[in-house]
């Protein structure tokens, strides 16, 4: 089991620094943030002082080595634009996007998996029909889309939700609903193949001849045989979720890493931009570490050690 | 889920108390946050708008657009290169300090100081020394004559010396701290920045308790708030959303021609319009008109030259090129570039409509223009390249931020220039001489025959002048300036 974790965590490092890799030199392709930054009317000399002043001036693979370097000292420097150290501006906006990402969670699983369960039991039904209709919507709306919509029903015309911003749980529900609506889908579609395929199961019948009625049956040992599919689609959802935050919270005005990185993509704040997808690619790779654990604590007939 | 859908009720209720809002607050809905608090760092529209509440300028300008006191009392030359401030003696900063004459002198030191590295430092580095010659005086020295220096002084905020020196700069961008009618009570990166104000300001107690500045990026979702009154006035507007706000009663919409210039380069040495005849003939061809009435719904004004009323210099009787497609497309058969190929170089910060609008017009009069696409920086790196880089055209939106033809003109086609692609020693003349001279008289008489060269040349079209758009409660009553400057102290609730 230890050497199996040591191993993957081992993976995760070497991802994790590809990764940073690819996007330094990516973000660098297309120049440097000194155009951005200077008045209009800047003369050639300007520029260049600035640039220099900067250290865009030296060649990139010396710019590659001073940021590992800095790294390598947990320093993640500072930012071109804002002028301040980058852990902290990335450290002050991760609550937000973790809040946002956790609501949208419990939308998913609230509504996906129950809804799941139902159009596996009511298998070819109204019940199926209708649900299925709602799941393919959840599924097929962009969120830039119908995170509007939301705004406008019950921001505007309801009154019910504030329009934008991030006080409190008022603002979170909005958000949450748009960005948890695919994740919702894609459970409630895993769920019902999961059930249906326990459904079709000798022990389930054993179960219903025993006198145990559906639902019971369902609860009590359909879902837990049901859930190892689940379980690894919700790790990979939760990396979705981080991307799908970026459109989001961009519509809602919502504070989190996502706004963060569009608004440092399009200032070329490089620093930051590196130290946003270094937290993803960690949180993603570490839910991939996190599920495989779990099948072992669901499943005990899995075993990590092979 | 079941205990957010209980309190959806509740929330809907403190939701619903926002909208009766007691009206000596103002909420700004910006498309970004501040980037610094710092006022000599970024000056990005958002940073501007809220630092400068928090600080005092050297100098400002009136709603005409005069450059009026505001630290300074008065100012004179002495010589052409020096130029003495008197200054207020009143104002004190904050913390309860006073503001001297070292904290100004500081102010212009620490933003011309190359160490520093201020984004704004080619905008003041015309300024050699600034030195305290008395008790409330400060003299300037300019490397050359250098008429825009009261221009560029408008936008210098004075921040105190000792403040500065003992939290250092970095805190000091967290903490900013001016002589200005509001104070930073919070900022809230990413979300918004809470300003109390300062009800013994020198200038009289500020019109509202407080100010926040919420950054919303989506336009969607800005005209949401100020429809729910969760903000009383947002910017950034195109004129598309201008048009469909309209029929909300609650709202009115501000507007004020700017200092900017919407242009269309025409590169004057390389390419098809190489040739003098055919960048006469794009000047023919393009409609401004239509533009102005189609695509900016009327929020832009005619311009005759590549310059804005707003700014000096502007001569009203050179005469534009007229709208005639039909000599436009025998200039363009006689310098046989009938069918030829041109590029308009683009990124997405420009309207993709007016260029498309510039394609179907040349290509009316018998110019194929190719549309070429790229991120920002990248657009900026071929426009200020090689001219054959920089293609045969591109729009822009220039503004100097000095209201002066210098800042427009001079860096757009004076040779040498990073942006200009023309090469003309009579222009370059007449731009340079307007430059060491602080005759206004002499510098408009260089002005008109700079332009009546470049109505000849065509290195660039003007195509309008922008029109800044601001949607606002009804109540709220401001009248918006030509600099685009944001200050809460013109603006009051009636």
């Amino acid at each position: 089991m230890i050497r199996h974790l040591a191993g993957r965590l081992g993976q995760a490092l070497v991802a994790s620094f590809g990764v940073l890799t690819i996007v330094f030199f990516v973000m660098r392709l297309s120049g440097d943030p000194t155009l951005l930054l200077v008045p209009e009317g800047a003369t050639a000399e300007q520029i260049a002082a600035l640039r220099h002043a900067l250290g865009f001036d030296r060649p990139l693979f010396v710019q590659y080595l001073s940021y590992l370097a800095d790294l390598a000292r947990l320093d993640l420097g500072e930012s071109l634009v804002q002028r301040s150290g980058v852990a902290g501006i990335v450290a002050e906006r991760i609550p937000y996007t973790v809040e946002l990402a956790a609501g949208a969670l419990v939308v998913a699983l609230g509504i996906g998996i129950p809804a799941g369960v139902a159009m596996a039991v009511w298998r070819g039904g109204m019940v199926e029909r209708l649900l299925a209709g709602f799941v393919l919507t959840g599924q097929s709306l962009p969120t830039f889309w119908s995170g509007i919509l939301l705004i406008l029903l019950f921001g505007v015309h309801l009154r019910w939700l504030p329009t934008s911003g991030a006080d409190g749980l008022s603002s979170l529900v909005m958000p949450a609903i748009a960005l948890g609506a695919l994740t919702m889908s894609t459970f409630a579609r895993m769920t019902r193949i999961a059930v249906l395929d326990e459904l079709s199961r000798d022990y389930v019948s054993a179960a219903r001849a025993r006198g145990l009625s559906l639902g019971a049956a369902v609860a009590r040992h359909v879902l837990r045989n049901a859930a190892i599919p689940v379980v690894t689609i919700a790790a990979l959802e939760v990396g979705n979720l981080l991307a799908g935050a970026v459109i989001v919270e961009t519509v809602f005005a919502w504070p989190g890493i996502g706004q963060l990185a569009i608004q440092s993509i399009a200032a070329r704040d490089f620093l930051i931009v590196q130290t946003v997808v270094l937290f993803v690619s960690v949180v993603y790779i570490g839910m991939n570490l996190l599920a495989d654990i779990a099948y072992a604590v669901i499943d005990p007939r899995i075993r990590l050690d092979r | 889920m079941r205990r957010l859908l209980l309190a959806l009720p509740v929330l809907a209720l403190t939701a619903g108390a926002a909208f009766a809002q007691p009206k000596d607050t103002l909420v700004v809905d910006m498309p970004g946050d501040v980037a610094t608090m710092d006022p000599h760092l970024q000056w990005d529209t958002e940073s501007y708008t809220v630092y400068r509440n928090i600080f005092d300028n050297l100098v400002t300008r009136d709603v005409s657009g005069k450059i009026v006191p505001q630290v300074a009392t008065a100012w004179k030359y002495t010589d052409d290169k020096t130029i003495v401030f008197d200054l207020r003696s009143d104002i004190t900063f904050q913390d309860g300090s006073k503001l001297t004459p070292e904290d100004v002198a500081f102010s212009i030191r620490r933003i011309i100081n190359p160490d520093f590295k201020s984004p704004q430092l080619s905008q003041f580095d015309q300024i050699a020394s600034a030195e305290v010659t008395g008790p409330a005086q400060v003299t300037l020295k300019t490397k050359t004559t250098y008429p825009a220096l009261m221009a560029q002084l408008v936008k210098l905020s004075i921040v105190p010396k000792a403040y500065v020196e003992k939290l250092g700069d970095q805190k000091f961008n967290q903490e900013p701290m001016g002589s200005g009618p509001y104070r930073l009570r919070a900022w809230q990166r990413g979300v918004q920045s809470t300003l109390d104000a300062v009800d013994t300001h020198w200038r009289g107690k500020p019109p509202f308790k407080t100010v926040t500045f919420r950054a919303v990026p989506d336009i969607p979702t800005r005209l949401a708030d100020l429809r729910t009154g969760r903000a009383d006035i947002t910017y950034g507007l195109s004129p598309d959303d201008a048009e469909a706000m309209k029929a909300e009663k609650a709202l009115q919409l501000l507007t004020v021609p700017t200092e900017r210039i919407a242009y269309l380069f025409v590169n004057p040495t390389a390419t098809a319009t190489k040739d003098k005849r055919v960048r006469q003939a794009i000047a023919m061809a393009i409609d401004r008109e239509s533009i102005i009435s189609a695509l900016q719904q009327g929020y832009a004004k005619p311009v005759n030259i590549v310059l804005t009323p707003a700014n000096f210099g502007y001569i009203a009787d050179i005469p534009g090129w007229p709208h005639d497609p039909a000599k436009a497309r025998a200039l363009i058969k006689a310098a046989g570039a009938e069918g030829a190929t041109i590029k308009l170089i683009t990124s997405p910060a420009y309207d993709r409509r007016l260029n498309e609008a510039v394609q179907q017009m040349l290509g009316d009069v018998g110019l194929k223009v190719e549309i070429s696409m790229t991120d920002q920086p990248t657009f900026l790196k071929r426009r200020q390249g090689t001219p054959e880089e920089a293609e045969s055209l591109s729009q822009g939106r220039w503004s100097c931020a000095c209201q002066d033809a210098d800042g427009v003109i001079f860096p757009l086609f004076r040779s040498g220039s990073i942006w200009s692609k023309m090469s003309n020693p009579a222009f370059d003349a007449e731009v340079d001489a307007a430059r060491v001279t602080l005759d206004e008289a002499k510098r408009l008489s260089h002005y008109r025959k700079a332009f009546e060269i470049l109505r000849e040349e065509v290195p660039g079209v003007g195509l309008f002048q922008n029109v800044a758009i601001y949607l606002a409660r009804k109540e709220l009553k401001w009248t918006p300036t030509a600099n685009e400057a944001f200050f809460v102290t013109d603006m009051k609730w009636q």
